[in-house]
C-alpha cells in the first residue's frame, strides 16, 4: 500500500449516483471506463452498478459471471434488501466469481479497478463489492528468449505476474510455496511477488529482503532492474549480486536451494538472491544432462570468462611488453603482420573491440530485415578489409573475434557484462604497464569481489572464505551426480541445509551373472 | 570483531612465509650447504614460535601491542608497540621496494619505479582499508594459484632434467662453522622469525583452541618448501653461479625449455613472486596498522592513509638495489632479532616473573 491512498481514505457514499461520479472523475473521464447502471431481481428497487476498466477485464467472465448472475438471479426470501446486508447478500447468494471482496473505501475501489477488478455498487449502501475478472490480452507462455536450453523445460515467464507464479508452483506442487505480494511504485502500483520455500530459507535474509522492499519509494516500476538496483548490497561495482531467469525451472531450483525470488508484474525477468560468484556460471542445463558434460562445459565457462576478460590485455601485454616470451617463429609471424601497422597494439585492440561492441549494439537495435547486412559490413568489411588496408594485425582480428565469441557463453548476461566493461580497464593496465598492468588490476578486481556480499553471502564463498560445511565444493567448479550434491549450495543459516538423507549412491540392482 | 578461520590463517602463514623468499639463494655465504642451514634455521624458527605462542596463550584476546603495555606497562609497552609498528612498517616499505626492483629488472625496465611501487601500495591499502577478513580471503584466493604455480615450476625444472645433485656436494665441505654462521642470526631473521607477525593476528582466530596445532603444520610445511626451492635452486646454478646471481630463482626459470614452446617462464614466476610480495607487504602494513590502532586508539581507517604515505615515502631512501639488497640482507638482520627474539623473550621473563596477572586486566 502506498503513502498516498494511506492519507487520504475517501470512504464510498451510500448514494450509488454519488459514488459513480466519484469514480468517473478520479478518472478523469477517461473513455476505457465501463459504467454499467441497471435494475434486476437481485435486488429489486435498488439501481445497482457494475464498474470497470475495459480491456483489463476478462469479457466473458464479466458477462457471465457476473452481469448474467445480477440481472437473472433473484435473491433468496430471507435475505435482507436493504444497505451493506444486501451487498453482503449479492456476494454470498448472486456474484458466481471466485475472488470477491468487500470495499468500503473509494480508494481502494479505484485500485482494485486499476488492477483488473470489476467494481459492484448497489444505492444505498456505503460499501461495494470488487469481483475478480482479470484477463484482457497477454502474450501467451512461449519458449524463453534469452536463456534457452537443449534438454529441460522449454517454457519461460511471461509479462504477466499471475501466470508466472502458477508456472512456478506447478513445478514446486507443496504449500511450502509461500507468496508474498507487494505494492511497488506510487504511480504504477506494480505487483512484486516474493516466494520462498517454507520450512528451507533462511528467515533472516528474507526479512532483509522484505525490509529492502519496504525501503523503495518510487514513482514506477517497469522492470525488475528497478527493484535489483534498489536492494542490490552495493551500488558501485560491476559484479551482479542478484541473479536474473526468465525460466520458471530456474527459479524453482534456486527456491529449493534456499533463495528467495522476487517477480515484478509487467516483465519476465525474475530476481534470485542470494547467490554467489560461482552461481552465476550454472546453466540449468548443467542440472539436467549427465554430470561429466555438465562439468567439462562448466569448466570451459569458466576459462571463457577469463578468456573474455583477459585475452586483448594478455594480447596487448606480450606484444608491447614481454616479446621474448613468444616461440621464436610466432614472434616473426606477428612481427611480420604488425609491420605495416601504424598503431601501437593498444590503440589497434581498443580501435577492434570498440567496433566489435558498436556491431553488437547495431545488431541488438537493428530492424530484424537488414540483419544479415550486420554481418556482411561487420565480418567482411570490418574484419577482412581492415587487414588488407593495414590498419590492424590479423592476429589482432582473431583475437577479438574469439574474445567476443567467448563472453557469449556466459550463461548469465550480466556476467558477461561484467567481462565486457573489465577487459577495456585491463586492455588499458596492460597497455600501459604490460604483465605488470594486468597482475594489479586483476589483484585490485579480487580485493573488490572478496569484499562483496549478496544479502549477507560472501560473493566468493566457498572459496574466499572457505565452505563452513565440507560438501559444497561438489557443485562449484564441477558438478558431481545428484546422489553425491547432499547439502544446498551456499553458506547461509538454511532451516533445512540437507537436500536429501546422505551422500551414498541408491544401490543398483546386482545383475545375476547367470544367462 | 573480525574473525578469521584457522585454514585462513593457516594459509596467511604459508603465503606470508613464502613471500618473496625463493626469489633469493639464501644462506648462500654456506656455498652448496645452505640448505643445511636453511634447516638449521627452519628449526630455530619452530622454537621461536613456540615462544610466541606461549606469550599468545596468556592472553589469546590480545594483540602484540596489547601484550607489551600488560607486560611492560601502558607507557613503556605503548613507546615499545609503536616502534615494533616502525618496524612491521619498515618490513612493509622493504617489500614494496622489492615490487619495484624486480619490476624494473624483469618486467619495465623503462618504466620508472614510482609509478610501479604506487600501484602495488595502493592495492594493498585498498586491502588493508577493508579489512582482514577481506585480505585473507584475498588470500585464499591467490593461494591456490601460487601453489599450482610453484609445482608446475618445479615439475617442468625435474621434467628438463636440469638440477644436479652434484652441485650439493661435498656435504660440509669445510665443516660446520660456516653453515652455522650463516644460519644465525641471518637465516633465522629472513624469512622464519617473521613469524612473529602472527601475535599481531592470532586473536583475530575464531577456534582459539586449534591455533598451537595448525600454526606449528603450517610453518613446518612451509619451511619444507623453502628448503626445497632452495636445494632445486642450488643444483641447478651450482654455489658459484647462485651467489653472484642477484635474482636465481628467474635464472633458473630461464633455464627451462620445453618443445619449442614453453620458455622464458621468468615473466610469469615473476608474477608469482608478487603474489607473495603483495601478501607479505599487506600483512606487514595491516600489522602495522593494527599496532597503532592499538596503542594509540586513533580510529583504523585514519591510520591507513598516514602509514601507506610513510611505506611510500621511505620506499625512495635507498639509491639502488644493491644498496637496497646490502641493507635488506646485512644491516636489516643484524637489528631484527631485537624485535623477533629479545623482546617477546623479554615478555616471557617478565611474565614469569609477575606471576602474571594481566588475566584480570583483560578480562
Amino acid at each position: 500500500m502506498n503513502k498516498q491512498t494511506q492519507n487520504a481514505l475517501t470512504p464510498l457514499s451510500p448514494s450509488l449516483h454519488a459514488n459513480v461520479k466519484a469514480v468517473r472523475s478520479r478518472f478523469g473521464g477517461s473513455s476505457d471506463l465501463v459504467v454499467r447502471l441497471f435494475r434486476s431481481d437481485a435486488a429489486p428497487d435498488r439501481e445497482l452498478a457494475v464498474v470497470y476498466v475495459d480491456g483489463l477485464v476478462n469479457a466473458s467472465t464479466i458477462n457471465e459471471s457476473i452481469m448474467e448472475p445480477l440481472m437473472g438471479m433473484a435473491l433468496p426470501e430471507h435475505a435482507p434488501r436493504k444497505g451493506e446486508k444486501m451487498i453482503d447478500a449479492l456476494r454470498g447468494c448472486v456474484v458466481s466469481v471466485g475472488s470477491v471482496r468487500e470495499v468500503r473505501t473509494l480508494d481502494e475501489a479505484l485500485q482494485g479497478m486499476a488492477d483488473g477488478l470489476c467494481l459492484i455498487l448497489a444505492d444505498g449502501s456505503a460499501a461495494a463489492l470488487t469481483a475478480d475478472a482479470n484477463g484482457g490480452d497477454q502474450r501467451a507462455v512461449t519458449n524463453p528468449q534469452t536463456q534457452t536450453v537443449i534438454r529441460g523445460p522449454q517454457y519461460g515467464f511471461v509479462e504477466n505476474i499471475r501466470t508466472n507464479i502458477s508456472l512456478v508452483r506447478r513445478i514446486i506442487r507443496s504449500p511450502n510455496l509461500h507468496v508474498q505480494m507487494h505494492k511497488i511504485g506510487r504511480q504504477t502500483n506494480s505487483n512484486v511477488a516474493v516466494l520462498y520455500l517454507h520450512g528451507v530459507v533462511d528467515e533472516g535474509i528474507l526479512k532483509e529482503v522484505y525490509r529492502r522492499l519496504a525501503d523503495i519509494d518510487i514513482d514506477g516500476v517497469l522492470e525488475s532492474g528497478y527493484i535489483e538496483e534498489f536492494i542490490q548490497d552495493e551500488t558501485f561495482t560491476l559484479f551482479p549480486t542478484l541473479l536474473n531467469t526468465e525460466r520458471p525451472d530456474t527459479v524453482a531450483a534456486a527456491l529449493l536451494e534456499g533463495r528467495v525470488a522476487v517477480l515484478v508484474d509487467g516483465t519476465p525477468i525474475a530476481l534470485m538472491a542470494p547467490t554467489n560468484f560461482f552461481t552465476f556460471f550454472q546453466s540449468p542445463e548443467d542440472f539436467y544432462q549427465r554430470y561429466d558434460i555438465a562439468s567439462f562445459v562448466r569448466i570451459i565457462r569458466y576459462a571463457a570468462f577469463i578468456v573474455s576478460m583477459l585475452l586483448p590485455a594478455l594480447y596487448i601485454a606480450v606484444t608491447t611488453y614481454h616479446q621474448e616470451m613468444l616461440p621464436t617463429t610466432l614472434l616473426i609471424s606477428l612481427a611480420a603482420q604488425r609491420e605495416g601497422i601504424p598503431f601501437p597494439g593498444l590503440i589497434e585492440a581498443l580501435l577492434m573491440e570498440l567496433t566489435f561492441e558498436v556491431l553488437r549494439e547495431a545488431g541488438l537495435r537493428m530492424p530484424r530485415a537488414i540483419g544479415p547486412a550486420i554481418s556482411i559490413v561487420g565480418a567482411l568489411v570490418l574484419g577482412q578489409s581492415a587487414v588488407q588496408a593495414g590498419i590492424v594485425s590479423a592476429g589482432m582480428v582473431i583475437v577479438v573475434s574469439f574474445t567476443a565469441i567467448s563472453n557469449f557463453v556466459m550463461p548469465e548476461s550480466n556476467m558477461a557484462a561484467t567481462s565486457r566493461i573489465l577487459r577495456f580497464a585491463f586492455m588499458l593496465m596492460a597497455g600501459m604497464l604490460g604483465f605488470f598492468g594486468i597482475f594489479i588490476s586483476v589483484l585490485f578486481m579480487l580485493i573488490h569481489m572478496t569484499s562483496l556480499r549478496s544479502f549477507g553471502v560472501p560473493y566468493m564463498s566457498p572459496m574466499a572464505p572457505g565452505p563452513k560445511k565440507q560438501g559444497l565444493w561438489r557443485d562449484v567448479f564441477v558438478r558431481l551426480p545428484w546422489w553425491a550434491v547432499v547439502l544446498r549450495p551456499l553458506d547461509m543459516k538454511l532451516r533445512n541445509p540437507k537436500r536429501r538423507p546422505n551422500g551414498r549412491k541408491p544401490a543398483a540392482q546386482r545383475h545375476s551373472d547367470n544367462p | 570483531m573480525q574473525q578469521i578461520g584457522k585454514r585462513q590463517m593457516s594459509i596467511l602463514i604459508i603465503v606470508f612465509l613464502i613471500g618473496s623468499t625463493p626469489l633469493f639463494e639464501l644462506g648462500i655465504k654456506a656455498k652448496q650447504d645452505a640448505w643445511i642451514a636453511m634447516t638449521l634455521a627452519a628449526a630455530a624458527g619452530l622454537l621461536l614460535t613456540v615462544m610466541y605462542l606461549r606469550i599468545h596463550k596468556r592472553a589469546p584476546e590480545a594483540g602484540l601491542s596489547e601484550l607489551y603495555m600488560m607486560h611492560f606497562g601502558k607507557w613503556l609497552g605503548g613507546a615499545v608497540g609503536l616502534l615494533h609498528a616502525c618496524w612491521f612498517a619498515y618490513e612493509s616499505m622493504r617489500n614494496v621496494r622489492d615490487v619495484g626492483e624486480l619490476t624494473s629488472m624483469a618486467l619495465l625496465t623503462l618504466t620508472p619505479k614510482w609509478i610501479v611501487m604506487l600501484l602495488i601500495l595502493l592495492a594493498s591499502a585498498y586491502t588493508v582499508s577493508k579489512g582482514l577478513e577481506v585480505f585473507v580471503r584475498v588470500g585464499q584466493l591467490l593461494f591456490p594459484i601460487a601453489a599450482v604455480s610453484y609445482a608446475l615450476v618445479l615439475l617442468l625444472l625435474l621434467i628438463t632434467g636440469l638440477p644436479d645433485i652434484h652441485h650439493l656436494r661435498p656435504v660440509l665441505e669445510n665443516g660446520f662453522a660456516p653453515v652455522w654462521r650463516a644460519a644465525f642470526p641471518d637465516l633465522l631473521s629472513f624469512p622464519f622469525g617473521q613469524i612473529v607477525i602472527m601475535l599481531v593476528f592470532w586473536k583475530y582466530v575464531a577456534e582459539k583452541k586449534e591455533i598451537g596445532r595448525i600454526t606449528y603444520w603450517s610453518q613446518t610445511g612451509v619451511s619444507i618448501f623453502l628448503i626445497m626451492m632452495n636445494v632445486v635452486i642450488m643444483s641447478v646454478l651450482g654455489p658459484e653461479l647462485a651467489s653472484v646471481s642477484s635474482l636465481p630463482l628467474l635464472e633458473v626459470v630461464q633455464l627451462i625449455r620445453l618443445a619449442n614452446f614453453l620458455e622464458r617462464l621468468d615473466v610469469i614466476v615473476t608474477l608469482l613472486l608478487f603474489i607473495g610480495l603483495y601478501v607479505k607487504m599487506t600483512a606487514l602494513y595491516m600489522a602495522s596498522v593494527f599496532s597503532v590502532n592499538a596503542v594509540t586508539g586513533i580510529a583504523y581507517r585514519y591510520c591507513v592513509m598516514p602509514i601507506g604515505l610513510l611505506i611510500y615515502g621511505s620506499s625512495f631512501l635507498e639509491p639502488n638495489n644493491t644498496y637496497h639488497i646490502w641493507i635488506g640482507l646485512d644491516i636489516t638482520l643484524k637489528v631484527v632479532p631485537l624485535f623477533q627474539v629479545a623482546l617477546p623473550l623479554l615478555m616471557l621473563l617478565v611474565g614469569v616473573r609477575k606471576k602474571y596477572k594481566a588475566k584480570t586486566k583483560t578480562s
